[in-house]
């Protein structure tokens, strides 16, 4: 059953150059208890799409077009207050980035649980919600005691396990961990991992995990989906997308993190920066970094085509994703990449 | 260390501040020139009897045993006897210290209590026009003399509506011989002291408005405030119970600061509403070569600001559980 449509969502900021197009015609399904992992270069837009759907964005945000439907509400429809009241940590819960400022310092870890739980559920007494956090920390393998320790009294690993607890207190049925280990050190970010996927297990919630680090999503999503420039570029199950990908930008990742496909130890990073995001103009954001881009990927934006079964791929070339796949792990496909492309001018511009 | 331990050095630290201050204020008061003889030349026909004066009045002794004398006199609450008014400075001085600290805390609390919670509220909303022009007001009032804030206070409520007052401190203000609680609670007192709080109160409100307001856009960035706001909780909640929460700790030591400022700095609002407090008597003493009331004025004023200092660092331990005792 589906839990999650993003039907041709445009989240897009007003600034003074004009819109930014940080999320841009985005379309997306996430099925119950599902894990959907978000992979993508810094400012790819991976936070502005997980966010719009508790629309916890800098005011300047706005839904130019497009829906949000969850399990049946649509997201964008709702006002404030039933947002709030409806969707927010009830429904749909968030992992941050660095857990120990998720926590306001002035109150114990205990407390902050129970304010939210006696929030949302009517007649729920301290003593009760305060029970439930003790229930959720032996669970994650904390001292139940712990409870009433305030947040600078835990270790990084800890405080990170503490925001799985908050994330979990109302059984929600997605939860948005927007890099929930990157702050942690090697270790410690396996396990945590591990516990999050028990626990979403567990409590029978979906999931979009936010990486930088396409191996990390391997591991742990059932669906990918890959972001570039405000854009989803390609998404498919996650062996497919390690295993047969089919768009560029996707074989570029892959090479930067050498433990997944078969390619050599060496990592090749794609050369270039970013799309321009205000304005990108025609044609296939990639183009100016692409290795295999040809006339018509300057010119023309690619529509999104399905391949097998779920396998949406925008891009021009993507037919002859076997060639290219190949030609993808040689280190000289990489470099150079200006000169190989035709008039660069024509680029991000007009 | 624990708690114990902390609060009980904290107050050793007091001790040593006050003693640190006393001794300062004894050496300031030998350095100064002139005895308290000297304004009274005329009353003593002969040099003998100035020399006998400055005998009853112990300044022939070594200093040491002067200032061992006045440690001991400070340690009973006595001060001497005022060289202008010739009667013991403790009894006069007492209750005008009384009336300040009535007048400036009412003051301090009404402008902390509206300046946290508008600052707070500029803060949160930030950029919009109730922002800027609150920064408007805020700077005027904090611009503007007090004499100004009071004389305009006065023109509104006592000439246009004549609701309040004019000056002075009520019918048994100044008594000195009913308790403390029927001196000050009752509403002739209250009417008295509502022109002279709300002059302070406008003053003081500034400086934890703009506070506040800086803060709170600090605290504001803080990923927990989002965490909060994911969390489906009311916006009175998370501007209130969190960011305003977390905004309100660097205010604590200013309240205390500003406290000891305001003991000290009464003494325009005590002029313009004629009320008999300590920070007039003080100037007027220190005009007179009244040394007895000017330190016991001093030393009553500086004593508030160490104690409200010591206050604040126990209310921080208090408020931000982040606070490590060392
Ligand atoms: N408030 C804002 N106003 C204007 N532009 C913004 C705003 N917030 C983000 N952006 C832009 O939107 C784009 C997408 O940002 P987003 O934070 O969603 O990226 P991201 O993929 O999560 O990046 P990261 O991996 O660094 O977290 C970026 O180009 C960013 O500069
Ligand atoms: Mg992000």
């Amino acid at each position: 059953m589906t839990l999650l449509t993003i039907d041709g969502l445009q989240m897009y900021y007003r600034s003074e150059a004009g819109y930014v197009r940080a999320a841009d015609d985005i379309t997306l399904e996430l099925e119950r208890g599902q894990t959907l992992g978000l992979v993508g270069e810094s400012g790819s837009g991976k936070t502005t799409i997980a966010r719009s759907i508790i629309r916890l964005l800098p005011d300047n945000a706005e839904v130019v077009d497009g829906s949000i439907d969850f399990d049946g509400t649509d997201i964008t429809e709702l006002t404030d207050r039933e947002l709030r009241n409806q969707i927010r940590w009830q429904e749909v819960s968030m992992i941050p980035q660095n857990a120990m400022n998720g926590f306001d310092p002035v109150y114990t870890v205990g407390q902050q649980i129970v304010q939210v739980i006696r929030h949302h559920e009517d007649g729920v007494s301290k003593a009760d919600a305060k029970d439930r956090a003790k229930t959720l920390f032996d669970e994650l393998g904390i001292d139940p005691d712990r409870v009433d320790d305030y947040p600078h009294q835990f270790s990084g690993g800890m405080a990170q396990r503490a925001m799985i607890a908050l994330a979990l207190c109302l059984e929600p049925r997605l939860i948005l961990a927007d890099e929930p280990t990157t702050a942690l050190d090697v270790v410690i970010q396996d396990r945590i991992l591990d516990t999050i996927k028990e626990m979403q297990a567990e409590y029978d919630s979906a999931m979009i995990l936010i990486t930088h680090d396409i191996s990390v999503v391997s591991e742990t999503s059932d669906r990918i989906a890959v972001c570039y420039g405000g854009r989803i570029v390609e998404q498919a199950d996650a062996a497919t997308i390690i295993k047969n990908p089919r768009h560029p930008y996707t074989l570029g990742l892959r090479n930067a993190f050498p433990d997944i496909g078969d390619s050599d130890e060496e990592l090749i990073s794609i050369p270039g920066t970013p799309p321009e995001l205000v304005d990108p103009g025609e044609g296939c954001r990639f183009a100016p970094r692409c290795p295999f881009a040809e006339e018509e990927c300057w010119d023309v934006t690619p529509e999104p085509e399905e391949y097998d079964d779920g396998h949406i791929v925008e891009c021009h070339r993507a037919d002859e994703a076997d060639e290219l796949r190949s030609l993808a792990e040689k280190r000289e496909t990489w470099m150079d990449t200006d000169e190989a492309t035709p008039t660069p001018a024509q680029g991000g511009d007009d | 260390m624990g708690l114990r331990e902390y609060i009980v050095r904290r107050i050793l630290q007091l001790v040593f501040t006050l003693w640190a201050f006393v001794t300062l204020l004894f050496v300031l008061f030998r350095m100064v020139p002139g005895d308290p003889t000297t304004r009274f030349v005329m009353e003593y026909p002969t040099p003998e009897a100035r020399e006998q004066r400055v005998e009853e009045l112990g300044l022939n002794e070594p200093l040491y045993v002067q200032y061992v004398e006045y440690l001991g006199q400070l340690l009973r609450g006595e001060f001497g006897d005022s060289t202008h008014y010739r009667e013991p400075v403790s009894e006069l001085i007492f209750p005008l210290f009384l009336n300040t600290v009535v007048l400036m805390f009412t003051a301090l609390i009404i402008a902390y209590t509206f300046g946290v919670l508008f600052g707070a509220a500029m803060g949160w909303l930030r950029g919009s026009r109730f922002e800027r022009g609150g920064i408007v007001a805020t700077l005027v009032a904090r611009s503007s003399p007090e004499f100004w804030i009071g004389v305009i206070l006065v023109w509104i409520f006592v000439f246009q509506l004549g609701v309040l007052p004019r000056s002075g401190i009520g019918a048994h203000g100044g008594e000195l011989t009913m308790n403390v609680v029927d001196r000050y609670v009752n509403v002739d007192f209250l009417r008295h002291l509502i022109l002279p709080a709300l002059t302070g109160a406008i003053y003081y409100m500034a400086t934890p408005a703009l506070l506040m307001r800086n803060t709170m856009l600090e605290v504001l960035k803080a990923d927990f405030i989002e965490i909060k706001k994911a969390e489906g909780l009311p916006e009175r909640t998370v501007l209130y119970k969190h960011a305003a929460r977390n905004s309100v700790l660097p205010l604590v030591t200013v309240v205390a600061i500003a406290t000891g400022a305001a003991m000290g700095g009464s003494v325009i609002i005590e002029t313009v509403f004629n009320w008999p407090g300590i920070g007039r008597e003080m100037v007027a003493s220190v005009t007179r070569n009244d040394y007895p009331v000017a330190m016991a004025a001093f030393f009553l004023m500086g004593t508030a600001v160490i104690v409200m200092n010591f206050v604040a660092d126990l209310a921080y331990l208090y408020l931000d559980p982040r606070v490590k005792y060392e």
